[in-house]
């Protein structure tokens, strides 16, 4: 309580602060920055408005990471409200309606949450998954994986900065299945251009407002014809509105060939459903694992803040082992999306500090700590970084 | 067999499409004028661009052009932060100096891509025939056929007349701009102004729809078909034949040189208005003069696809630039209008009252108001009101 | 020209047939740019060995069919249809439609159901990745590579994924009957029937009712994209993997990576008539006829046919000898950040070869390349000489069929 009041205490006075330092200034230099951007761009916004946000805890140990989430906004004083569902698919009878999670966070426009578990059978026969349903009834159509080497952890490969964008609602995930006759399953992969043109444009405009360089599709066009074809020629057409940014074209297989050995060489990546969900996990398989990586989807209206590599490790349920850096790293994303960008901050450089001295990390990233202990030393290097 | 296949499979990828369309028109009634500009079924002349609105962020093209435009862009950015609106800005600079145009063609497929743009003056840098000005090619490419200034009086403020309320609905991308002169024998040179059925019918269109929406009582046509039969002719008649469909809408006319009589002496018996290109650019900048200066309104150029914001008088105000005095208001509404048109209200509703209470309450004005603030004094002023409002909102 | 060169190569070597009883044939496909090249080197290292292997040498340039459209030669494809086995260089891609390709081509017709793809880390060139040793198995007949895709409405494609029963059961126990004889442990079925669940879930079904015939290799399930997230960080947890067509390319290719690329790694094609080993890595035309190739990839492919043929002694000494003189590291070709050409290279394994296991018909062992036309012994034909008309129609019509 006494860190919170005290953080209250620094964030305003800095708010104030600019003013004085302003009109000093005077302004004499145009054409350049704002004075205030420069110096005081972490200052936070609203330090009383408070902002709700939905929360799916998921399956697995979804439920334990979002609690070092909230244990570490506590602590950081982020003023964000959790408006929590249960919501699963695996214990159907307990979770709660789907209209009225979408509902809430369709509301709120931000969402938190964990993986949901996807059993290969549904008992009703069903094709859809719940995670389906939920991206199709909100048109969460666009998942961003940032890759980002973190630092202090020992890894093959230290300068990966690679942005997957994987379009995730049609594709190979339309669940439109069925045997035709016995012992011949067809499942359909559909592709159109309107979702691919928009995807397209998705990631050119991701890659303009991050000041990326270059975006590169995959596909397999060679052998899908039609489908990725029309994929292909989709951001073909898109790459020309964006003269600045490079565009070029890499067959999905060579891809995560390339992926494994020279990472480097990727900048921005938008692909289709399927290939996305492989070139998510293998990409976090490089930065050290499911536990590390956070992603988030994209709808026109609302984003759903979620780990890239969507595991529910159920098998470390209630150990105390697993590694909530991706649900945090997650939380911090999005602070910055709802503009406390401060708070975003200051959790992202506990996590580089804690991961930076190394002494305290989980097992999965080679360490001995368990979650809570993790968690704690999160906390503990929390700072007001101005 | 094959064929019955073929048909199961037709019938469930229609029915996953049919399922696609229920979600897109599933809030229809809370759609944003910039959700309707994305799906209005015009006849596409443009290639569709899906639109720049990811997680409730719209992307916006801002382009600050010259003079003073950049420190008031870097004004609205801050406060735009600040207020935690959700809009990113994709900033493009355009080179006064070249001569070339490649970054007006970016600027360009910059807002075609983000559907909307905020402006200010861009400079052209030549001044030879040859070279076009770069605010009115930027209006041609994108065709943005009308220009909308709202104009009301700011009680705050000093004005010779006090609550004006005046709409001017300005044809923006012909007329007198067509931009075709030549020096047909030497010593005489011919300007051609272009009138046409279809611009004038869009603007005479776009006018009394505007008026029915806001729910406008009279619309005036400000027109020199007297002296110019055919042009202006040709846009009265236009105008005319659109205000029998609209019956609950008055309708009448003026002659340019009367208005601007009319304007300084009597203002209030205006409502909407409109007028063809250059007439427009006189009567908004006589309006201004009225109502108190350049550097309060705002303007609105619409069209089809796309909508760019720009303060209302389309001066660089170069030699003011650098001076810590240029009116930030103008540029503020400017990002207000935009904030009105992508549907974000509330933002839009909060930082109009902030000007309003830094105008109007507290009267922080700028010399070219007859005050003594600078323009830090009056974002200062601004941001603190942004500031209070937001403390209890929800994000 | 190649083609030529190679045939003369060949004749030098040529002698008197004296193993005719042991001697089995294979189809050799040299393939373009650097194919040539390698070929001559596999050739020669076999023979070194003494390898009981004829190799009947067919030129796949393709051929304006009857029908006008360019196609591969019936000569070859009956070849490789005789000998049931073949290994294949690095071919062009053909450029232009209408063309059909020699893998299409030779997949319909020996219903090559099977692709395996063996990555072993090669000790003396260190990629980030050790001690990794993984087969792909991939379903090469079906699956999203159906070809069946048609644009239902303007700006909608659909694309079929088939998984039938019997495809996926043949690949299934293929899978256990190569970790069976290979001494493997464990096999892994990799699928997505969380989303798609009724044709993955066909596929994993068929590999558990497999799983259940071998109780002795360790099987188990595992989602793609846990095995991507895996894979990449500890690839020492599988063994054999097996799954659908698109799958296994792309992780082939993955696991190709870990250990340094396509230019180390073998791969076979394995069907109900035949089967068909290749490199597949690329033509590398800027470095073709310059001496400089590395032949490991197709040598390797060659082992894996002699596994295939059950001439394991034979192949684990030509495999051990090559890898001998990679980890040795004086000669190793410029790929692997070494200066060695690609002769001196095949030198030195043929000096291993020779010297480990020195076979009493070492020198006359015979390497029987055609002389462009009728063999004088049996009478067949081989050689790369030009198509047969009249039956390449026949081909051609089998050809229309879609891709599987």
């Amino acid at each position: 309580m006494a860190l919170i009041r005290k953080n209250f205490q620094q964030i305003l006075s800095k708010i104030l602060q600019p003013c004085a330092v302003l009109t000093s200034q005077q302004c004499n230099s145009i054409h350049t920055n704002f004075p205030v951007n420069s110096e005081y761009s972490q200052s936070v916004a609203r330090p009383e408005g408070r902002t709700k946000c939905t929360v799916i805890p998921g399956d697995g140990v979804g439920p334990e990471m979002m609690y070092c989430v909230t244990e570490v906004f506590k602590a950081a004083g982020v003023p964000v409200d959790f408006e929590t569902f249960f919501f699963s698919e695996v214990h159907a009878s307990m979770s709660a309606p789907l209209d009225v999670v979408s509902g809430s966070i369709q509301r709120n426009g931000i969402c938190l949450k964990g993986a949901l578990a996807t059993p290969d059978y549904s008992r009703t026969g069903e094709l859809q998954t719940l995670n389906m349903k939920l991206r199709r009834s909100l048109d969460l159509y666009a998942n961003v994986v940032h890759v980002k080497t973190l630092p202090g952890l020992k890894l093959r490969h230290d300068n990966i900065d690679a942005v997957i964008i994987r379009e995730q609602t049609e594709g190979e995930y339309s669940a439109l299945e069925h045997e035709s006759v016995k012992g011949v399953v067809e499942c359909l992969k559909i592709v159109t251009a309107d979702k691919s043109e928009r995807i397209a444009k998705f990631a050119f405009d991701y890659a303009t407002k991050n000041g990326r360089k270059k975006v590169t599709a995959v596909h397999k066009a060679n052998i899908m014809k039609l489908g990725d074809g029309l994929f292909l020629r989709s951001c073909q057409e898109m790459s020309k509105l964006y003269p600045k940014i490079k565009f070029e074209s890499m067959i999905v297989d060579n891809c995560t060939m390339q992926m494994v050995s020279h990472p480097d060489q990727f900048d921005v990546m938008v692909m289709p459903n399927l290939y996305g969900n492989i070139l998510d996990n293998l990409a976090s398989g490089l930065v050290g694992g499911a536990g590390m990586v956070a992603g988030a989807s994209y709808s026109p209206e609302c984003v759903v803040f979620e780990p890239g590599a969507r595991h529910t490790y159920s098998e470390a349920v209630g150990k105390n082992v697993a590694n909530p850096t991706a649900m945090l790293l997650c939380g911090a994303k999005m602070l910055f999306h709802v503009n406390l960008a401060h708070y975003g901050e200051m959790i992202k450089k506990a996590i580089a500090k804690v991961l930076t001295d190394g002494k305290v990390k989980t097992k999965d990233v080679g360490g001995q700590s368990t979650t809570s202990e993790y968690t704690y030393a999160i906390i503990n290097n929390l700072q007001t970084c101005y | 067999m094959p064929v019955k296949i073929c048909r199961s499979l037709n019938q469930l990828a229609n029915s996953c499409l049919r399922q696609a369309n229920i979600q897109v028109t599933r809030n229809a009634s809370t759609l944003s004028d910039f959700d309707i500009q994305h799906k209005t079924p015009v006849v596409r002349k443009v290639i569709h661009i899906p639109k720049a609105q990811y997680g409730g962020r719209h992307t916006v093209t801002m382009l600050p052009g010259g003079g003073i435009g950049p420190e008031l862009m870097d004004y609205v950015k801050e406060i735009f932060r600040v207020g935690g609106i959700p809009v990113d800005f994709e900033l493009v600079q355009i080179d006064p100096k070249s001569s070339g145009n490649e970054d007006l063609e970016y600027a360009i497929t910059s807002i075609k891509r983000n559907g909307v743009a905020i402006k200010g003056n861009i400079e052209t840098g030549s001044l030879d025939t040859g070279i076009i000005s770069r605010n009115v090619a930027l209006r041609n490419e994108l065709d943005l056929y009308v220009n909308v200034l709202s104009c009301k009086s700011y009680p705050g403020v000093i004005a010779r007349q006090k609550d004006i309320d005046i709409l001017i609905i300005r044809q923006n991308t012909e007329g007198e701009y067509a931009m075709l002169e030549h020096e047909s024998v030497s010593g005489v040179v011919e300007s051609m102004k272009i009138v046409t059925y279809d611009n004038s019918e869009r603007v005479a269109r776009f006018a009394f729809e505007y008026a029915k929406k806001l729910g406008r009582k009279k619309v005036t046509t400000i027109h020199k078909a007297n002296i110019m039969k055919l042009s202006d002719g040709l846009f009265l008649e236009t105008s005319k034949r659109i205000a029998k469909e609209y019956p609950e809408i008055e309708h009448n006319e003026m002659i340019i040189d009367n208005c601007c009589m009319q304007l300084v002496s009597n203002p209030h018996q205006f409502d909407v208005m409109i007028m063809t290109n250059l007439y427009g650019t006189i009567v908004s900048n006589v309006i201004c003069g009225l109502v108190g200066g350049a550097g309060l309104l705002s303007g609105k150029n619409y069209g089809d696809h796309y909508a760019i914001f720009e303060p209302g008088t389309r001066n660089t105000g170069t030699s003011i630039a650098g001076k810590n005095i240029a009116n930030p208001i103008a540029m503020i509404n400017a990002s207000v209008d935009m904030l009105e048109h992508l549907g974000h209200q509330t933002h839009a509703h909060i930082l109009s009252s902030a000007v309003n209470n830094t105008v109007n309450v507290e009267k922080i004005h700028t010399p070219d108001l007859g005050g003594t603030a600078s323009s830090m004094d009056v974002v200062q002023s601004i941001l603190k009101h942004v500031l209070e409002a937001t403390k209890s909102m929800k994000w | 020209m190649a083609v030529q060169f190679l045939q003369k190569f060949s004749c030098t070597l040529s002698a008197s047939r004296t193993y005719s009883t042991a001697l089995r044939k294979a189809t050799l496909i040299p393939g373009d740019g650097i194919g040539p090249e390698i070929s001559a080197a596999v050739q020669k290292i076999f023979s070194a060995a003494g390898v009981p292997i004829e190799w009947e040498i067919v030129d796949v340039t393709p051929v304006r069919g009857p029908d006008g459209k360019f196609g591969i030669p019936q000569s070859a494809i009956d070849s490789v249809n005789r000998n049931k086995v073949g290994l294949k260089g690095p071919l062009m891609t053909p450029i232009g439609k209408g063309h059909r390709s020699l893998n299409l081509a030779l997949r319909k017709e020996f219903n090559l159901y099977a692709n395996v793809r063996p990555c072993r880390s090669i000790e003396g060139y260190p990629t980030l990745y050790e001690n990794v040793d993984v087969v792909t198995i991939r379903e090469n007949t079906e699956g999203e590579y159906s070809g069946i895709e048609h644009e239902i409405v303007d700006g909608v494609v659909q694309s079929i994924k088939l998984i039938t029963e019997e495809a996926s059961m043949r690949v299934a126990q293929f899978a256990f009957k190569f970790a069976k004889e290979q001494n493997r442990k464990k096999v892994t079925a990799v699928h997505k029937a969380n989303i798609m669940r009724m044709s993955d879930g066909l596929f994993l079904r068929c590999c558990r009712d497999a799983a259940k015939e071998v109780p002795e290799i360790r099987f188990e399930e595992k989602y793609l994209d846990t095995v991507c997230l895996s894979m990449v960080q500890d690839p020492s947890q599988y063994d054999v993997l097996v799954m659908p067509n698109l799958y296994g390319d792309i992780l082939s290719d993955m696991c190709a990576g870990l250990v340094g690329g396509l230019g180390l790694t073998p791969s076979g094609n394995i069907g109900t008539n035949g089967a068909l080993f290749e490199s597949v890595h690329g033509t590398a035309p800027d470095i073709a006829g310059k001496d400089l190739a590395n032949p490991t990839a197709l040598l390797l492919s060659g082992v894996m046919m002699l596994h295939y043929l059950e001439l394991s002694s034979h192949a684990d000494k030509i495999k051990a000898a090559c890898l001998e003189v990679i980890k040795e590291g004086k000669h190793r070709t410029g790929d692997l950040g070494g200066t060695a050409t690609c002769s001196k290279f095949t030198d030195e394994i043929c000096k291993l070869d020779e010297f480990e296991g020195k076979h009493p018909h070492q020198e006359k062992e015979p390497l029987k390349g055609f002389e462009g036309g009728v063999n004088p012994v049996t009478g067949e034909i081989g050689g790369p000489i030009g198509p047969e008309p009249t039956r390449y129609g026949d081909w051609e019509r089998k050809g229309r069929v879609s891709d599987f």
